[in-house]
């Protein structure tokens, strides 16, 4: 049972249904959002630290050299994982990732897949032999809105992706030649239903609040949308988180691409 | 070992150009986290570490209860990305061992007779690593716990030394932990000098170990002194804010 | 002989003198006296003692504490006071014959309550006595160490608080604090102010022109 969920979820509930969320933010404003690239910047290939709110994820990028798979031999590969650590709430805890960590991680994942948001064709090596980029979310302080936080962090992470030097069938590390090739940011916006209401951006006490909840990641399309919890959405909530989406989507963009 | 290449000592300077007693520059941060009840983040030349602290809360498993003492926990865990050759998520030998002996090395200070069947869980996070992270995790970890009202005899810096190319230096870097010839992390309880956390690989005499143990000690006391800075300032900086 | 001054902050295993009295979050060894846990000193005539600045909460009987039914049991329920503590509410509180009745028509798995300590055992073990249910409201976390500033002396800061933004509020000694109608939002606010000021001179002046600019709002 959450001690925590029992406390405050009838007064956030009550509040929404008023029109009011308790830190005074429209139903459609994010809470403030802090990019930091680079966050640890010797021994990652690429980083981004996201604070949103109290959330806040660090995500690294590691690139290897390896294998291909074998429906597409001529591409390189991109993997995602999510560690929500015990260190980011009394929740988490050790051991092999949940269904939590896994769902941030897929979600995450499909955004930046579907958009095709990695140049992959450019990380053939030779046969046989390609870049696999390896995006590890790690989450740090866990304030609400995982995925938005996460998705965000990751793909500033792309961005600013350094490829390590390649020489005679060796990884230099420590040497850098060029940056990963990535040609559009995906942005993960999530909206939570509380009652009849769509709010965006979720704190932590409104995750306890809500009754369902939907992700939409969007480029200048739709890429990827899960919808969590355990409640119904309607056409209409649904239509309206999407256009929400694309509209905070787009400012989150430019921040990113202004890094 | 010493390749014949990279010179890890010049004209009395080290890679870096620190003297052989010298520190890498540490900072030290309190309070950073929302969530755990007390936390820390420590710069230590190119090592970021976070520390959080959860309890005294209920114990689980069960079976670990102990109606005299606390049980305390602690988790040492490398990041995927903190490493130039990503490291594989999840517990290895190496950070389960880490783990044992940090947890040790806390547990001597912390006064755990007063929560009775509760337990302390200790998390150290390392964002970047580079040579010497048990040490900064552990001084991270003991301002975590004094940062979490958490009752305790002393704080635990903690300081390593080595041998480089036949000089015992202080507090090794990544070139010289490779490359070098020993490396021995330790640990202490600085109102009285004992040492609470000791591991050494390599090779060292009787007389060699003796003069790194004492250089690593005063290196230490002088983590010690940040300790007590980033501590104090923590606290006064609540009574000042308006 | 002392060491430190009234007011000065301390980290745990400060030495705060020799040969002096100790209260509270101190502990010595032979003549020294060292400080346990970080926070202020407060010296008191010849005696020594630390207020901390942080940490969890520990029971202690006659404490009125809020706290969440998270298990019915035989005759009693489980209740969780945030504290590493097995936390007992026993069914002879509501009803004679608490072996027979259905305990879940006075309290529900989830929720929360308000009640006294009444007994405290050797491993922080303890029983609850009259309980209330708390409708409604929302419930704020606090440091449990700062729960004293919000109250105030003679309960004069938490009247100050009630008054001026005509909520309902029942402190909890854990840290839980049950706030409900009118201006809960400003109550709120207030709260975190003190909590995070709590060391600060002069804060029962700075709350009252606070709440007294705001309340109008």
């Amino acid at each position: 049972m959450d001690i925590e969920a029992c406390l405050r979820k009838d007064y956030i509930t009550n509040q929404v249904n008023d029109g009011k969320r308790l830190d005074g933010r429209k139903f459609d404003e994010y809470r403030d959002m802090e990019i930091e690239k680079d966050y640890v910047g010797e021994k990652a290939c690429g980083s981004a630290l996201v604070r949103l709110g109290d959330t806040r994820i660090l995500v690294g990028i590691s690139l290897n050299v390896g294998e291909p798979y074998p429906d597409a031999p001529e591409s390189g590969v991109m993997t995602i994982s999510t560690e929500l650590r015990p260190i980011a709430s009394p929740n988490f805890e050790t051991g092999p990732p949940g269904g939590e960590a896994i769902e941030v991680a897929r979600v995450v994942d499909r955004g930046i897949r579907e958009s095709n948001a990695i140049e992959t064709e450019k990380l053939f090596i030779e046969e046989n032999k390609v870049w696999i980029v390896f995006v590890d979310i790690h989450a740090l302080d866990h304030g609400g809105n995982l995925i938005d936080a996460s998705g965000v962090a990751a793909i500033a992470a792309l961005v600013n992706t350094r490829m390590p030097k390649y020489e005679d069938d060796q990884v230099i590390r420590g040497e850098w030649k060029g940056k990963l090739p990535v040609k559009c940011t995906p942005v993960p916006c999530t909206s939570v239903k509380i009652g009849d209401n769509i709010l965006i951006d979720p704190s932590m006490d409104e995750e306890y609040a809500m009754d369902a909840r939907l992700t939409v990641t969007t480029t200048d399309m739709m890429n990827a949308m899960q919808k969590g919890g355990q409640g119904t959405l309607k056409e209409e909530d649904i239509l309206s988180a999407v256009d929400l989406s694309f509209e905070k989507g787009k400012e989150i963009r430019k921040v990113i691409e202004s890094l | 070992m010493a390749k014949d290449d990279v010179e890890l000592i010049k004209n009395g300077k080290r890679l870096d150009g620190r003297k052989f007693d010298d520190l890498r520059k540490i900072k030290i941060e309190v309070g950073v986290l929302k969530r755990a009840v007390g936390s820390a983040y420590v710069e230590w030349g190119k090592n970021k570490v976070m520390a959080g602290v959860y309890g005294p809360r209920e114990l689980h498993p069960k079976y670990l209860r102990d109606p005299t003492k606390a049980h305390l926990r602690c988790i040492y865990n490398l990041a995927p990305f903190s490493v130039e050759d990503r490291k594989r998520p999840g517990p290895d030998r190496r950070s389960v061992e880490i783990s044992k002996v940090s947890a040790e090395a806390l547990s001597s200070v912390v006064m755990l007779e007063k929560y009775p069947n509760a337990g302390i869980d200790v998390f150290i996070e390392v964002l970047q690593a580079d040579a010497g992270t048990r040490c900064v995790g552990l001084t991270a970890a003991s301002v975590a716990l004094a940062d979490a009202g958490i009752p305790m005899r002393d704080l635990v810096p903690a300081c390593a030394a080595g041998k480089v190319s036949g000089e015992i230096v202080l507090d090794l870097m990544k070139e010289e932990d490779n490359l070098g010839e020993c490396d021995l992390p330790l640990a202490i309880i600085p109102r009285k000098k004992e040492i609470v956390l000791l591991q050494m690989d390599g090779k060292l005499t009787k007389d060699e170990f003796k003069k790194a143990c004492g250089l690593a000690v005063d290196g230490a006391m002088k983590v010690y002194e940040m300790q007590k800075e980033a501590l104090l300032s923590s606290i006064n900086n609540v009574r000042i804010e308006e | 002989m002392l060491h430190v001054k009234n007011g000065e902050a301390v980290i745990p295993g400060q030495l705060l003198g020799e040969k002096i009295w100790h209260g509270i979050n101190c502990f010595h060894e032979g003549d020294n006296v060292f400080s346990s846990t970080q926070g202020i000193v407060r010296v008191e005539k010849d005696r020594v003692k630390i207020i901390p600045s942080a940490g969890g909460y520990i029971p202690k009987e006659g404490d009125l504490v809020i706290g969440v039914i998270t298990e019915i049991l035989t005759g009693r329920w489980v209740v969780d006071i945030r504290s590493p503590c097995l936390c007992a509410l026993r069914g002879e509180e509501v009803t004679r014959d608490p072996l027979t009745t259905d305990l879940s028509k006075y309290f529900k798995a989830g929720d929360v309550i308000s009640a006294k300590i009444s007994y405290v055992d050797e491993v922080n073990s303890c029983q609850l006595t009259g309980p209330w249910k708390l409708d409604g409201g929302i419930i704020i976390d606090v440091n449990a160490k700062r729960v004293p500033r919000v109250v105030g002396k003679k309960r004069s800061m938490l009247n100050i608080i009630k008054d001026k933004t005509g909520c309902k509020i029942v402190v909890g000694q854990n840290g839980w604090i049950w706030i409900k109608d009118n201006k809960v939002k400003l109550a709120i606010k207030t709260i975190r102010k003190i909590e995070r000021e709590a060391q600060t001179r002069g804060l029962t002046n700075r709350i009252t022109e606070m709440l007294d600019k705001e309340a109008d709002g």
